[in-house]
């Protein structure tokens, strides 16, 4: 039998994947500016792959599924993209568990998430990476749910506070990846990683059921 | 430069096929991986050993795949790191009830894919242990590194471990051996040419020639500071000094001395440096009780060599001296 909320992580994975396929130009355009502009191009080569392979994923449970797209995903992704994305979904697997997956079970796969990108990239919010999306992302996406909104609701308040994030890396100054070698001419522009975290974040409040 | 070189992009896999062909009865070529093991393994009775780096070093590491040393090379391209599913597969088929133990030169690239492979392995529940490499005292952080670089000192480490697992030892046991040996090894290498990677065809870095870099990283990468061409005895001199104040070794050390040729360099050349070096030590009061000339950890076709020495006690000794099956031969 199937584990409870499972497709709530295969909605969320497919959404990933679909975006940064859909998604390579812009990335790749944005990433151009601060950084070497391989962003999307990277992403789009493992994401791709996710998706070609779908039906093939072993879908046992939520962390044996995760695993597999952390392995596409760390090995075809080029770069410290690969590396970085792959551990979100390595930690957010350890933390899967085997019960029912609900909100609170949500949460702790993306805070174990968060913690994983931190210690891989040796970064922190403030850095001008996805962190600055993500980070704000998450701790709306709690607030309204401990609040007592529904999961499609929260996820779309959450998006909005995902956007304006990201939107707001602009100003900051690069301190790590590529972009941090461009320094001051890193500010003005948004960070190529934090905007796709943020289309991510839209793309599946478009798609979640309620 | 000439090379023998086909498509640049099967240089690796195509060197990995030959030494597979010259080692049949001893050695596996799984080319999925990128992986070259010992036929006869994994063994239940002993800790599989593992060594993962980017190619163009040989014979580290895939020719010192063998009883006694490794149980598996875990390559990259061409001084690129083995990517992480790579490192996860071999782990795996090396998986051995007494554990798989992952030997890494201290390179970004390198730790990443082995921090990621070993998490993934983990998780799938094999038991690992890691000894990092960082022997070479030349500089501190590099455009590879952060920390120092993890040179030719690693085969004192691999061989002392090698021959430990052998004998049985457990998987922790390994780990605290291998961090000791690391302790007591330094290194120290320079170059009179740079490197020409296939994939490029041309060289690496310019060097006048007048010019020689001290202080040289295995993948080309800056050392300490570019001078004038000095001469042989110069060059030991500086190198040594350097690698010997670095520990410090003592007056009354007994040592392993390693010259080690970074690929382009004739074996006459390489203990012309020797005969120096030794004959050095010697003034110095440090005892030489074992001693390496030749190529262990190359550059391509670098000319040029490094100097290692390791600090030995009677049971790094033994494990030094103690029998090893690899395809390295001359007989």
């Amino acid at each position: 039998m199937a584990q409870e909320g499972f497709d709530g992580i295969e909605l969320v994975v497919r959404t990933m994947a679909q975006t940064a396929v859909d998604n390579e130009t812009y990335f790749s355009e944005l990433d151009a500016v601060v950084g070497d502009g391989d962003f999307g191009y990277s992403l789009a080569r493992g994401f791709e792959i996710v998706l070609a392979t779908w039906d093939d994923l072993d879908r046992s449970d939520a962390a044996t599924f995760l695993r597999k797209v952390a392995v596409i995903i760390t090995s075809r992704v080029g770069g410290t993209s690969g590396p970085l994305w792959g551990t979100a979904f390595m930690r957010a697997a350890a933390a899967a568990g085997s019960d029912r997956i609900g909100a609170a079970e949500a949460l702790a796969m993306l805070r174990a998430a968060i913690t994983g990108i931190k210690e891989r990239g040796q970064s922190d919010v403030g850095d001008k990476t996805l962190l600055d999306a993500l980070v704000p992302a998450v701790d709306a996406l709690e607030g309204y749910l401990a609040a007592g909104q529904g999961a499609a609701s929260a996820v779309t308040a959450a998006a909005k506070v995902a956007r304006a994030s990201a939107e707001g890396t602009s100003s900051m100054l690069a301190k790590r990846g590529r972009a941090a070698y461009t320094g001051e001419r890193s500010i003005g522009s948004p960070d190529a990683g934090a905007i796709g975290v943020a289309v991510m974040f839209e793309q599946l409040a478009g798609a979640w059921p309620g | 430069m000439k090379k023998f070189v086909n498509d640049p992009k099967d240089f690796v896999p195509e060197m990995l096929r030959g030494i597979a062909l010259a080692n049949p009865a001893t050695l596996r070529y799984v080319p999925e991986y990128n992986l070259i093991m010992r036929a006869d393994a994994p063994s239940e009775n002993k800790v599989s050993i593992v060594q993962g780096s980017g190619s163009g070093h040989e014979p580290a590491h895939v020719m010192i795949v063998g009883k006694g040393m490794l149980d598996a090379a875990c390559p990259g391209d061409v001084f690129s790191a083995p990517p992480m599913d790579y490192v996860l597969e071999t782990t795996k088929l090396l998986n051995s009830p007494k554990g798989v133990l992952h030997i890494i030169n201290n390179y970004t690239g390198d730790r990443m894919a082995f921090d990621m492979g070993r998490e993934m392995a983990e998780a799938e529940g094999i038991r690992i242990g890691t000894v990092i490499v960082d022997d070479d005292v030349a500089v501190k952080d590099s455009t590879w590194t952060v920390g120092r670089r993890g040179v030719a000192g690693n085969f004192f480490v691999i061989k002392a471990i090698g021959a430990a697992a052998e004998k049985g030892a457990e998987l922790d046991d390994l780990v605290a051996l291998g961090n000791r040996v690391n302790a007591v090894s330094r290194t120290m290498g320079m170059a009179l040419t740079s490197c020409t990677p296939p994939a490029k065809g041309s060289p690496l870095f310019d060097l006048g020639d007048d010019e020689m870099e001290m202080g040289v990283g295995i993948h080309g990468e800056p050392g300490r500071r570019r001078e004038k061409l000095a001469s042989a005895n110069e060059i030991v001199d500086e190198l040594l000094e350097a690698v010997a104040s670095d520990l410090p070794f003592k007056k009354g050390d007994d040592v392993a001395l390693m010259v080690n040729g970074l690929g382009g360099t004739p074996i006459s050349e390489l203990y012309l440096v020797y005969g120096r070096a030794h004959a050095q030590l010697t003034a110095r009061g440090i005892n030489v009780r074992r001693n390496y000339v030749g190529e262990y950890c190359t550059s391509l076709d670098m000319a040029g060599c490094s100097l290692t020495l390791v600090r030995l006690d009677e049971e790094l000794s033994s494990l030094l001296e103690a029998p090893a099956e690899i395809p390295n031969r001359i007989f």
